[in-house]
């Protein structure tokens, strides 16, 4: 068996310890490289930018705790630069399996920005129905959620002073892990009632809502824990994304070279085996 | 710190641990977390929706504040339950009509409008601009609105068009437009999957991150501890299954 043969046939958990080394010595010694920020993440930090004190900013965490890494640190991002410009906070989602999560997030960062629940901010909690839920906070939110997420009416909040459907909102950003989310909250909600909608999402479902950005159907997106990284640059207060853009630029390094060798081992037997007059394919025996 | 915090770490360090297990082999660790996995959230969605649906959307507004409109939807709902009682099954379908008529009325319109008529009205872009009354030809590559870049969208997407049509023999013009659209078709799917790659590399980050966090004094340093307790079950497991193992093997 030659040297490529041999790589070819390599154990997979040797490549698992690769990868996983790739990703933990960055972790625990960063070199700090360079984060290029995206247009279309800076559109959703200039649009917050742009609005007013006092206007009403929902964010719907559309994902559970299995997009966490990715989607968590954008949450804290957005909510703390929301916080900071001093907008009035409503969060809420789309996702069943997500609610304690989501909570758990809003209330942190409320309570590390000073902001007090029901005056600065209010949570939502998840209502079934999904598409059904944007349709009926769009003719009347508090037919939508009677309660918040801790059973408080949302009726007479201070919060929600002002705001009788989705058209009193300013800017809806959904941070979706798949559907119900981005998609769903422009078809029933934004082209319908016209608010302006951002979004943010798994760098798996990215792909797929770039042509939603082009179109203007939303006017920023930000994808992956890359995004996350690009917005914690935007807002001046690097996390965990930050911390986690050298062990992705690691990896996908070891990634990238781990598929040229593997072709290059392939070429090369294809080209031995031709050598020998063989000519057939080299997995064929 | 808080216990919940503390035991909350413990708990989330060792179901991560006996997860990661899974790639040395199936074992019963990762079985473990895998089922508890499966038993906790099935058990939080049924808890969640009871106190949401049951309690606050349904029980409360009826008996509280006397909303009776409410037994409309919940009767139409209860048909679905009929599903179960062999003579009444008929019943289901009329919540079934309702929901696919409802939704069905609800999705289609507004789906065609935002996929399909938004998607054509962008793809067609003038292929010049005006500039002070002159054409011109925009040729940056980084923005999405020039004209070259219209000029590839429009390319890209006849020519997948094409390779989707199967109503003639792709020969002469119409092979090079079905191979064009390949081209395209792979550099989307190259696309795609690098994103997905980046989004599994961002897990395991995640997981990571959380893991040299819990190697903390302040957590009682559960990542060290569990590691140490999951490689040791992993060594005991293999040892006890290699003796059953090899005589089947011959």
């Amino acid at each position: 068996m030659t040297f490529a043969e041999r790589m070819l046939k390599i154990d997979r958990r040797i490549i698992f310890a690769v990868i996983g080394l790739c990703t933990i010595l960055p972790l625990l010694y960063p070199v700090g490289l360079a984060i290029r920020i995206s247009p279309e993440v800076k559109a959703v930090h200039g649009y917050i930018e742009s609005l007013p004190e006092g206007s009403v900013f929902l964010l719907s965490l559309d994902f559970d705790p299995a997009s966490k890494p990715e989607l968590y640190p954008q949450a804290v991002a957005l909510l703390r630069h929301a916080f900071k410009h001093n907008l009035r906070v409503i969060g809420m989602t789309l996702w069943l399996p997500g609610t304690g999560m989501a909570n758990e997030v809003i209330t942190r960062i409320a309570e590390e920005q000073g902001k007090v629940n029901g005056k600065d901010y209010v949570f939502l909690g998840w209502s079934p129905g999904g598409s059904s839920v944007i349709i009926n906070m769009g003719q009347d939110l508090y037919k939508a959620f009677p309660t918040d997420y801790g059973n408080q009416p949302t009726k007479g909040l201070a919060v929600l002073t002002g705001v009788q459907n989705l058209r009193d909102v300013s800017y809806v950003v959904s941070l979706a892990a798949g559907t119900t989310g981005i998609e769903t909250w422009y078809v029933f909600g934004k082209d319908k009632y016209k608010f302006e909608l951002g979004g943010g999402c798994t760098g798996v479902i990215a792909p797929g809502l770039y042509p939603l950005l082009r179109s203007g159907q939303i006017n920023g997106l930000i994808g992956g824990l890359r995004g996350a990284a690009e917005y914690e640059v935007l807002i001046g207060q690097k996390g965990r994304a930050v911390a986690g853009m050298d062990a992705q630029s690691v990896t996908h390094f070891a990634i990238i070279v781990l598929v040229i060798l593997c072709n290059v081992f392939y070429l090369s037997i294809r080209k031995a085996k031709q050598g020998q007059g063989h000519g057939s394919h080299p997995n064929v025996v | 710190m808080s216990f919940e915090l503390l035991l909350g770490a413990w708990v989330a360090t060792g179901l991560t641990l006996f997860i990661f297990t899974f790639l040395y082999e199936d074992n019963p660790l990762f079985k473990l977390a895998e089922h508890l996995y499966v038993g906790i959230s099935v058990g939080y969605a049924i808890v969640k929706t009871y106190d949401t649906v049951i309690i606050r959307l349904i029980y409360e507004p009826m008996v509280k504040q006397g909303d009776w409109s409410l037994l409309i939807p919940l009767a139409i709902g209860m048909l679905m339950l009929a599903r179960y009682v062999p003579k009444a099954t008929w019943m289901s379908r009329i919540a079934f009509a309702f929901i696919v008529g409802v939704g069905s009325g609800l999705a289609i319109p507004r789906v065609v409008s935002s996929f399909i008529l938004k998607q054509i009205e962008d793809t067609v872009r003038p292929l010049a601009s005006m500039v002070q009354g002159s054409p011109t030809f925009t040729y940056s590559l980084t923005d999405p609105g020039s004209n070259l870049n219209a000029i590839i969208l429009l390319i890209g997407m006849v020519s997948v068009l094409f390779y989707f049509f199967f109503s003639i023999e792709h020969k002469g013009p119409v092979q090079v437009a079905a191979r064009t659209g390949i081209l395209f078709l792979m550099i989307a799917f190259g696309a795609a999957f690098g994103y997905t790659v980046m989004a599994r590399m961002s897990l395991l980050i995640g997981r990571l991150t959380d893991l040299i966090e819990y190697a903390e004094p302040r957590y009682g340093r559960p990542s060290l501890w569990l590691a140490a307790v999951t490689v040791i079950g992993l060594v005991l497991w293999s040892m006890k299954r290699r003796p059953q193992a090899e005589p089947t093997e011959e």
